[in-house]
């Protein structure tokens, strides 16, 4: 991750669907260094999968350039680009084995024949499937063609490894631990790779680098904790995490005044004017009454509980203040004298200015 | 139970129109022919062993299965092309070319194999133009032969070809031929590698229904045949209405049917294969 110049490098990528008044990507540009896990995070439709299938050549983009490494691959069809694929359904052939799958790809790189059967075990090894070399797709369970699926992509030792939402087909409890087997082999073979997702977890869990996408465009591209505490756009704060929204007007020295007469201290450089704030449920404390607040928490707000949702870890007290409906995410064993307090109580609340992630008014 | 009721009307079609004749037909082919060529109520096989006994009766199977047999695979294997380009066609043509590849089956048959004449006769167009380039004196035979019988099967053929590929080829998944793309499989080996094998239940299935549609084809014999043309269609018809040896006309029909409902039954056993792999 060190080298200068990136292995992946995306410029200015068009891509329109027929019928479509929009772009499905807008021109899209970014870097990716060599060894690197990219997540293009976003909701459906943001036109991700379809950066992901024109840079694996089963799209063309209108313009643009992709290049890997310092071979520009834009116009080669995708049996030339040498990239491994992991398709959202797995797609694996359905008339040949697991190590007939993983060898599929070795005989269509050109790999002599008796080295082919030795090279897929020792893919299907890597995933720990070996036992499974002889078994059909459809005699093995999600989380096994998963990972056969995988093996297939990784045997050709390709240039790039594309997972297209690797996870989405997996049950909710496989997922984590598929997550973590995926990012620690792609971390062991040093693989660059770029991987589609909607769920925000999965790509802060996983990626060194996020591309947040939204409407065909990158709203953000960088390290996960960059996306989440310091998100770009108002777009990012939003998707990526939850926040309750403040409203209210900027003044002079970064105070946010809403309209309910609360004076927020931020830590805004923008105009004057009307903005959004973002406030982030587990950046909130719950001060105990006649508690001081503790030094750098420079925004205090008297606020009456509304709604408490106890869920065992975690506790999210709803409360209403002047500066609109603010959620504390406390832990429930550590945080905060919050077991007295009822719907209805008299409660304050303590955050940084650095906290609120403030955004002109849309 | 209502939906018994409601089969009613057509089971009762069915039985009247379909299975009262064919058990007429099989009573028929009981009878016995007399020296001078008469019909004679009997319950006897004489007709049967007397077909099966007859050489001519084994050249005519033979004719019949190797014309629907080639007919039926060209169908297929030139259908196939046009399944394809149906289904990697966007949602909105699809429907459309669909439709165009079975748009054969809306025109008369007859007026099909007529316009095949016009095409393949020695005055026909191909003639016309052969002759008139210099390539060719005398005009090449085209019809009144096996070769015209062929051409006039398998075009017929085509379209069911299109429709049960189609069917088959909806189920393969073209993630499948993209996967083998970027493993580094070029379009002619994704094809033979991938999409062939998969496809290969389609295919025979499509085989198996168009062989049966070529072996009772009559009109298409008859007409393109000239007469010069034996399989087993155009020769019940002989036999009846000709020699008017209605038990031999009968039995061979019984033949004929019995055969198609074996082949049918392979095609049953195919269909259970594929919904079993699926």
């Amino acid at each position: 991750m060190s080298q200068s110049s990136p292995h992946l490098r995306l410029e200015q990528l068009v891509r329109h669907y027929a019928g479509a008044a929009a772009p499905a990507v807008d021109r899209i540009s970014l870097d990716l260094p060599r060894g690197a896990l990219l997540a293009l995070l976003g909701p459906s439709g943001c036109g991700k999968t379809t950066t992901l299938r024109m840079i694996a050549g089963l799209e063309k983009p209108e313009s643009g350039r992709i290049l890997v490494g310092d071979r520009d691959v834009t116009a080669l069809p995708p049996h030339k680009r040498h990239m491994g694929v992991v398709f959202q359904s797995y797609a694996l052939f359905p008339h040949m084995t697991s190590v007939g799958n993983v060898a599929f790809g070795l005989e269509m790189q050109g790999v002599a024949r008796a080295e082919r059967g030795p090279r897929a075990l020792a893919a299907l090894e890597l995933v720990g499937l070996s036992g499974f070399a002889q078994r059909k797709p459809r005699q093995l369970s999600g989380g096994q063609q998963q990972r056969v699926a995988l093996a297939r992509a990784l045997a050709i030792e390709p240039d790039l490894l594309l997972l297209d939402e690797p996870l989405s087909a997996l049950d909710a409890k496989l997922r984590e631990g598929v997550r973590d087997e995926i990012r620690a082999l792609q971390q062991r073979l040093g693989t660059t790779a770029v991987f589609v997702t909607h769920d925000q977890t999965e790509a802060l869990a996983m990626a060194d680098l996020v591309a947040v996408m939204n409407a065909g465009k990158v709203e953000q591209l960088a390290a996960p904790e960059e996306i989440f505490e310091r998100p770009a756009t108002r777009f990012v704060a939003t998707f990526v995490g939850r926040a309750a929204r403040i409203q209210g007007r900027l003044e002079a020295g970064g105070v946010l005044r809403t309209e309910g007469g609360a004076a927020l201290r931020t830590h805004s450089s923008l105009a004057a004017g009307p903005v959004e704030a973002f406030l982030r449920p587990h950046r909130v404390r719950l001060l105990a009454p006649g508690e001081a607040a503790p030094t750098g928490m420079a925004n205090v707000l008297d606020a009456t509980l509304a709604r408490r949702v106890y869920t065992g870890e975690i506790v999210a007290l709803e409360a209403n203040t002047p500066a609109g409906v603010i959620t504390a995410e406390l832990h429930a064993g550590t945080d905060g004298p919050w077991r007295e307090l009822q719907p209805g109580s008299p409660m304050r609340l303590a955050f940084r200015d650095t906290d609120l992630l403030v955004f002109p008014a849309p | 139970m209502i939906g018994w009721l409601l089969a009613l009307p057509a089971l009762g079609v069915m039985g009247l129109a379909f299975l009262w004749p064919l058990a007429m037909l099989f009573r028929i082919s009981l009878n016995r022919t007399t020296e001078t060529g008469a019909m004679e109520v009997a319950v006897t096989g004489e007709s049967y062993t007397r077909l099966l006994g007859d050489e001519f009766t084994w050249e005519l199977i033979g004719n019949t299965l190797g014309l629907s047999g080639t007919s039926a695979a060209i169908a297929v294997a030139m259908a196939l092309p046009v399944a394809l380009m149906i289904r990697a066609a966007s949602p909105r043509w699809r429907g459309l070319l669909a439709l165009l590849a079975i748009a054969p089956l809306l025109v008369s048959g007859t007026a099909r194999l007529v316009g095949w004449m016009a095409i393949l006769g020695d005055q026909g167009m191909i003639n016309v133009v052969l002759r008139w380039v210099g390539l060719t004196d005398a005009p090449i035979r085209m019809i009144n032969n096996w070769t015209g019988v062929r051409v006039g099967l398998m075009e017929s053929l085509m379209p069911y070809a299109v429709l049960v590929l189609l069917a088959g080829l909806g189920r393969l998944d073209s993630r499948l031929e993209e996967a083998a793309a970027t493993l580094g499989a070029n379009r002619f080996r994704t094809f033979i590698r991938v999409t062939l094998p998969l496809a290969a239940p389609a295919l025979l299935a499509a085989w198996l229904l168009t062989l049966v549609l070529g072996i009772s084809a009559f009109i298409t014999p008859r007409l393109m045949g000239g007469g010069r043309v034996f399989v087993l269609a155009t020769e019940i018809y002989n036999l009846a209405l000709e020699s008017v040896d209605w038990p031999a006309a009968a039995a061979m029909a019984m033949l004929l049917l019995g055969g198609l409902i074996l082949l049918m039954l392979l095609r049953g056993g195919v269909g259970w294969l594929q919904g079993k792999r699926a």
